[in-house]
């Protein structure tokens, strides 16, 4: 311990495809970062080597990490991968085939595919058992579940030995005791197996995707146990000995037991963190409504913030694929787990420029990591929007993340020899138009993804983060007539920066089917005090904020809309639930909902402050007038002159809050370059965010 | 002629076009008040230039719908001159027998302008809730005509100068059993044109109107040129397909659908229909749009997959459909079951163009099979589900068919209901849902499995099936392959008889306890069954797709 007024630190790892990012974040407010290359073999070699760096640069002890917050994608790659080990499923007798039958859809260019053929199953049909017993929608059992039956399915499963095994038995949601009773035999069988039922992974209706949920539980859990315990161990052997959390899809962190009993959870971390921290960025400007712009090298991931919490789907799917960033139903694997909603899109920086039957496009293809762009001078000679950017003086040549020294010349060199030489045009000219088509393949994403979900982006301010994200958010932001903009300090690492200032939370939902006329107040009551003991449970108890929700529609409608109840007595919450409905109704579909209204499901968010997190601070920098000193200047091509003009360049680091950029400048930082165009203002806000206004 | 501007900013608009028709589509389906078009399953949206060609469609919607609003649109203009038509004018129409489909697609169109002048045509489609007619169900499996199949309507007003022209939303309320869905409907379909005609109009604005109509045809030029370069690979030569329909449920004779294809080893295709059968008097007629989206649906699948739909894609196809044929009925010839002929065009060229490209032969595969029960609550209002299943694919060149999925142009089998929300809402309680051992066509690939779903009834209800490809026709295989064993409807009532239902039937009682036992066909087997590879048939026997009696009957393999 370095004394009595030691900081208490918070470490936050994201791993991601290429980078392991670690940020440290300090309670006065103070942020270290380092992003070291991630190590797919063993993802913990390449935390513990970040860790240790980014407590090296900050001079910190390990020992005063009080909290370590991580985002994985080990579920992801696991189900992707299909490297778990085999699972068996238990199900009602005479639905075997639930998972073989499928629900597998053809869409987009597979639907001309004669070879198409839809992935197999996730469980060996031979680890497919049947057991006798039935029960109906309502609960009531119509074929009971004897003695005999579970000992010859428990035998049948345990003589094939499986490292796992899901029970998923027909409206096990409405009555969950024969699925429990079937778990408890298998348990007993199976000491060492890790046994999954879904009533508790997903007490809600529609079989297929409650079994496919707790299968890829069962298929997962064993390895994420295994992973966080060896992570645990690893980093007490750096003395940082306080307990490990993780991220869940939806925003909230869980504790690593939690992350071990529900593994699925865990699918989005990343991505949910990446969009938390827009929200928090945004919060932060006084924007409670932000879309999310997390642009990389490979591929570019929108989100959407409402209220300063983050839009999720109930829908997600994992490895799922459409149009415009979209992932369609039946496309992937589907998890009935609260995700962060996010469409992603192949565009990225390592994007790829040709001419293809005279029109110049853009990506998909990807240089990716390696040759990557033709500017890093790894054998490169296609020409990507890195490229682009870099000719048109947004791009620093003499310095990037992780050290590479562009190469003006051989960016320029891929662009006229591929896109400017057979269009006949300038290489300058060349460049912005890449820079401008990959802009309308993002702006065409964010359309679909907002009109999809029945939002004006126009209302809405952009966040802008990851690698390439800061050098064309702006742009985008004016394909759509978007008034604020914002980048946030440290972007390039935005997402661990989000782990670090989220809170410990967790939420359960139950179905609650009941016409609104004959509700019953005091098991609606009961219900969500259910939900949120068991919430409380998981985050360890204590102090905690607890949002209600009641999921809701007009009776004969399929979709329900997500209502958030305000506090106070039973009967008066209850009394105000129609107009509550009636108001999310009208902002979602603009006409008035009919009068008969059903309520489906209860959704309960319990959340601790953790009190880690810097204090949020409103915008109240009024901009001094102060323009700072650029620290260099160098030549940059706007849309909005001729030519290059000399456009000052200004070091990040040295910003004060309230100072005031106008455009053309470019800001950079360690990680991340900013380009604030012709038109717009940069204001740097107190939480070091830069803000550009039009 | 084309700028470099153009080229520049040619993928701009092309996106901008493209997600235009993307929005639309997204806004009808989602304001849509249809259960049928959930998922995007029987709906699309599309810009149109002012000539009527196909400028961009929907990606997330049906391909059954590739043709239909290019189709419709002449029909139109024609009525009303694109001179006589204002901004915010609005129409719609429904009429199979000038490009429409058949009474519950229905088409709604708006002139897109730029300087006085009309540039494109906004068009969106779904299948709306209940347009009248003589089924509630829409599942007029034994309509005789278009009169009793629901209201028709010629291109009419829904708006003019932006002022709604309220007469015929009026009437087609009048008509319907739910007046208010398909208002909604209505709605839905106006709102997607408007937000058409907004972003083209907002692209015209930031390029000019000639710019988008340059690029516009310059991937109308694009696409078919990619589709010429695509079919100048395959070896010319004229090649001949068929493909059997069982049944229209009406006339005691069977039906073919027969195809020429003719390539010309420089990128034209011709599709000749000729030899196809008289039009039925049952509902199993395609209108001419109808088949023309089935044709190209088939010759895509021998092209790159990636050409962007939109004129350029039809444009080397010249089709000929003879009048009076299935394909190309004559009114007013019924035409709401039409899938059937769909398909069996769709197998016909499919059959014919793997002559020309052996790798992409394929067996036939199963149909669609759609049943609808009905019954009373105990209040006396009634409650009615329609619902359908699907069989086994064709099996291909070295794969087997894929189980119980969608033929090809369907989406698959995430449309089909799920057993848990099915039993909450009503009265029946579904007792298994398994795939049919030895029901896949043997072959040295082996056609996709059938499914058997059982369902048992709580309370009494009236049954109405329709189906195809069951009895003595099921999905045939190809290359000394096997069929796929039929499927079929019966009944198994609670004293423990069987009845057989057939394959088109409307309104079968049934009571409390009897069980409806719904059976879809397998695909078609590819190549001889003995030649197939005996590990196959055994990993077969240990997954369940094939018995071990199967194994030996049909493989001549001892498991």
């Amino acid at each position: 311990m370095s004394g009595v007024t030691a900081e208490a630190w918070v470490l936050g790892a994201d791993v991601g495809g290429t980078f392991t990012d670690l940020v440290l974040a300090g309670r006065s407010g103070a942020v270290h970062a380092a992003k070291v290359p991630t190590t797919p073999a063993d993802p913990i070699d390449g935390i513990v080597r970040g860790v240790t760096e980014v407590l090296g640069v900050a001079g910190v002890d390990a020992a005063d990490v009080t909290r370590f917050v991580h985002g994985t994608t080990l579920a992801t790659n696991v189900i992707l991968q299909r490297t778990g080990a085999p699972v068996a499923l238990v199900t009602t007798e005479g639905f075997a085939d639930l998972l073989r039958l499928g629900r597998a859809a053809r869409v987009e260019e597979d639907r001309y595919d004669v070879h198409f053929t839809p992935a197999p199953p996730p469980v060996d049909p031979r680890l497919t058992f049947e057991v006798r017993e039935r029960i109906d929608a309502s609960g009531t059992v119509l074929v009971p579940l004897s003695d005999a039956a579970v000992e010859k399915v428990v035998a049948q499963v345990a003589a094939e030995a499986p490292a796992g095994v899901a029970v998923c038995l027909l409206h096990a949601y409405a009555r969950p005791d024969h699925e429990e009773a079937v778990a408890s035999a298998l348990r007993a069988a199976l000491p060492d197996a890790f046994v999954a039922c879904s009533s508790d992974v997903w007490p809600e209706m529609r079989e297929y995707e409650r079994a496919m949920t707790t299968v890829v539980s069962a298929v997962v859990g064993p390895v994420m146990s295994r992973y966080l315990d060896e992570l645990g161990s690893r980093l007490r052997a750096i003395d940082i000995t306080c307990d490990v959390q993780v991220m869940d899809s939806a925003g909230d962190v869980m504790t690593a037991a939690r992350a071990a009993a529900h593994p699925v959870s865990t699918v989005e971390s990343g991505g949910a963190a990446g969009v938390l921290a827009a929200g928090m960025v945004g919060r932060a400007a006084g924007a409670g409504d932000v879309i999310s712009f997390d642009m990389g090298g490979t591929t570019a991931k929108t989100g959407i913030v409402r209220d300063g919490r983050p839009a999720i789907t109930h829908d997600f799917q994992v490895g799922g694929k459409g149009s415009f960033g979209g992932a369609r139903a039946g496309t992937g694997i589907p998890l009935k787990v609260p995700v962060v909603d996010l469409a992603e899109v192949g565009a990225g920086g390592g994007s790829i420029a040709a001419v293809d039957g005279g029109i110049l496009r853009v990506g998909p293809r990807s240089a990716g990591a390696d040759p990557g762009p033709a500017c890093y001078g790894r054998g490169g000679t296609e020409p990507t929007v890195t490229d682009a950017d870099l000719v048109l003086g947004y791009l620093d040549p003499t310095r990037l993340a992780g050290g590479v020294t562009l190469s003006p010349e051989r960016a320029r060199a891929a662009l006229l020899a591929r896109v400017a030489g057979p269009l006949g045009i300038d290489v300058v000219d060349a460049a912005r138009a890449v820079h401008d088509i990959v802009n309308a393949t993002m702006a065409a994403a964010i359309r679909v993804v907002t009109v999809q979900r029945g939002i004006d982006p126009r209302d809405f301010a952009l966040v802008g983060f990851g690698g390439a994200g800061p050098m064309h958010v702006s742009r985008l932001a004016d394909e759509f007539g978007i008034a604020t903009v914002i980048v946030p300090w440290a972007a390039g690492v935005a997402s661990a920066v989000g782990l670090v200032r989220a809170d410990l939370g967790a939420e359960h939902r139950r179905p609650f089917p009941a016409d609104l006329d004959t509700l019953d107040a005091v098991a609606f009551d009961t219900t969500f005090r259910a939900l949120e003991e068991r919430a409380r449970d998981e985050i360890g108890g204590g102090d905690a904020d607890v949002h209600r929700a009641a999921f809701m529609r007009v009776v004969g409608q399929v979709h329900a809309l997500e209502v958030p109840l305000l506090d106070g007595p039973i009967d008066e919450v209850v009394a105000t639930l129609p107009r509550r409905f009636s108001e999310r109704y009208v902002a979602a579909y603009g006409v008035v909902p009919a009068p008969r209204l059903q309520v489906t499901a209860l959704r309960v968010r319990v959340v601790r402050p953790t009190g880690a997190a810097p204090t949020v601070r409103e915008l109240d920098v009024e901009p001094h007038g102060r323009t700072p000193e650029p620290v260099a200047s160098r030549p940059a091509s706007f849309a909005e002159h001729p030519g290059f003009v000399t456009t000052p360049v200004f070091d990040w680091a040295r910003l004060v809050p309230g100072d005031r950029i106008p455009g053309a400048a470019i800001v950079q930082a360690l990680d991340t370059t900013v380009v604030v165009p012709p038109g717009r203002v940069a204001v740097l806000d107190h939480s070091r965010n830069l803000v550009l206004h039009r | 002629m084309t700028t470099v501007e153009d080229a520049i900013t040619g993928e701009i608009v092309r996106n901008g076009l493209v997600v235009a028709a993307e929005e639309a589509s997204i806004v009808v389906v989602r304001a849509g008040h249809s259960a049928h078009i959930q998922e995007g399953a029987d709906a699309c949206a599309a810009v149109l230039d002012a000539e009527g060609q196909l400028v961009a469609l929907s990606t997330a919607t049906s391909l059954m719908h590739a043709a239909s609003l290019r189709c419709s649109l002449p029909a139109l203009v024609e009525d009303f001159p694109p001179a006589t038509m204002a901004p915010g004018d609005v129409y719609a129409l429904n009429d199979p027998y000038r490009g429409g489909i058949h009474a519950n697609d229905l088409l709604v169109f708006r002139p897109v302008f730029a300087d006085g002048r009309v540039t494109f045509f906004a068009g969106t489609l779904i299948h709306v809730a209940d347009v009248g007619g003589v089924s509630a169900a829409g599942l007029a499996a034994l309509a005789t005509d278009t009169f009793v199949e629901g209201l028709l309507l010629p291109p009419v007003h829904l708006a003019r100068a932006g002022v709604p022209a309220d007469d015929v939303l009026r009437i087609i309320r009048r008509n319907s059993r739910t007046p208010d869905k398909v208002a909604g409907d209505v709605q839905a379909l106006v709102a997607g044109v408007n937000v058409i005609a907004r972003r083209v109009e907002e692209l015209q604005d930031r390029f000019g109107a000639d710019a988008v109509g340059r690029c516009a045809h310059r991937d109308m030029d694009d696409s078919e040129r990619r589709m010429r370069a695509s079919l100048a690979e395959l070896p010319a030569g004229r090649y001949e397909g068929s493909f059997t329909i069982d049944s229209d449920g009406m006339e005691a004779r069977s039906f073919a659908v027969r195809v020429a294809v003719t390539l010309d080893g420089t990128g034209n295709v011709d599709v000749d229909l000729a030899g196809t059968s008289a039009q039925a008097k049952g509902a199993i007629n395609s209108s001419v749009s109808q088949t023309l989206s089935g044709i190209l649906y088939a010759v895509r699948c021998f092209v790159d997959p990636a050409i962007v739909m939109n004129e350029g894609c039809f444009r080397p196809l010249s089709v000929h459909l003879p009048r009076g044929t299935l394909v190309n009925p004559e009114p007013p010839a019924a035409c709401g079951g039409r899938l059937v002929t769909v398909a069996a065009a769709t197998e016909a060229i499919l059959e014919a163009l793997a002559r020309a490209q052996p790798g992409g032969a394929v067996a036939a595969s199963s149909l669609i099979q759609v049943y609808a029960l009905s019954g009373a609550w105990p209040d006396g209002s009634t409650w009615l589900n329609l619902l359908y299943e699907f069989g086994g694919l064709g099996a291909r060149v070295g794969a087997d068919g894929p189980d119980a999925t969608g033929a090809f142009f369907l989406g698959g089998r995430s449309v089909i209901p799920q057993v848990e929300p099915l039993e909450a809402q009503y009265p029946f309680v579904v007792r298994s849902a398994r795939l049919l051992p030895d029901s896949g066509g043997p072959g040295t690939w082996r056609g996709g499995l059938g499914v058997e779903t059982v369902i048992e009834l709580l309370a009494p209800a009236r049954l109405t099936v329709r189906g195809d490809r069951l009895g003595a026709h099921p999905p045939p295989g190809t290359r000394g392959g096997e069929p796929g064993r039929p499927g079929s409807f019966s009944i198994e009532r609670v004293d423990g008889s069987i009845e057989a239902v057939a394959a088109r039937q409307t309104d079968v009682p049934l009571e409390p306890g009897d069980r409806f036992v719904l059976r879809t066909s397998g695909g078609g087997g590819l190549g001889p069954a003995h030649e197939r590879d005996p590990a196959l048939v055994r990993d077969d026997i240990a997954a369940g797709g094939v018995t071990p009696e199967g194994a030996v009957r049909d493989y001549g393999v001892d498991a």
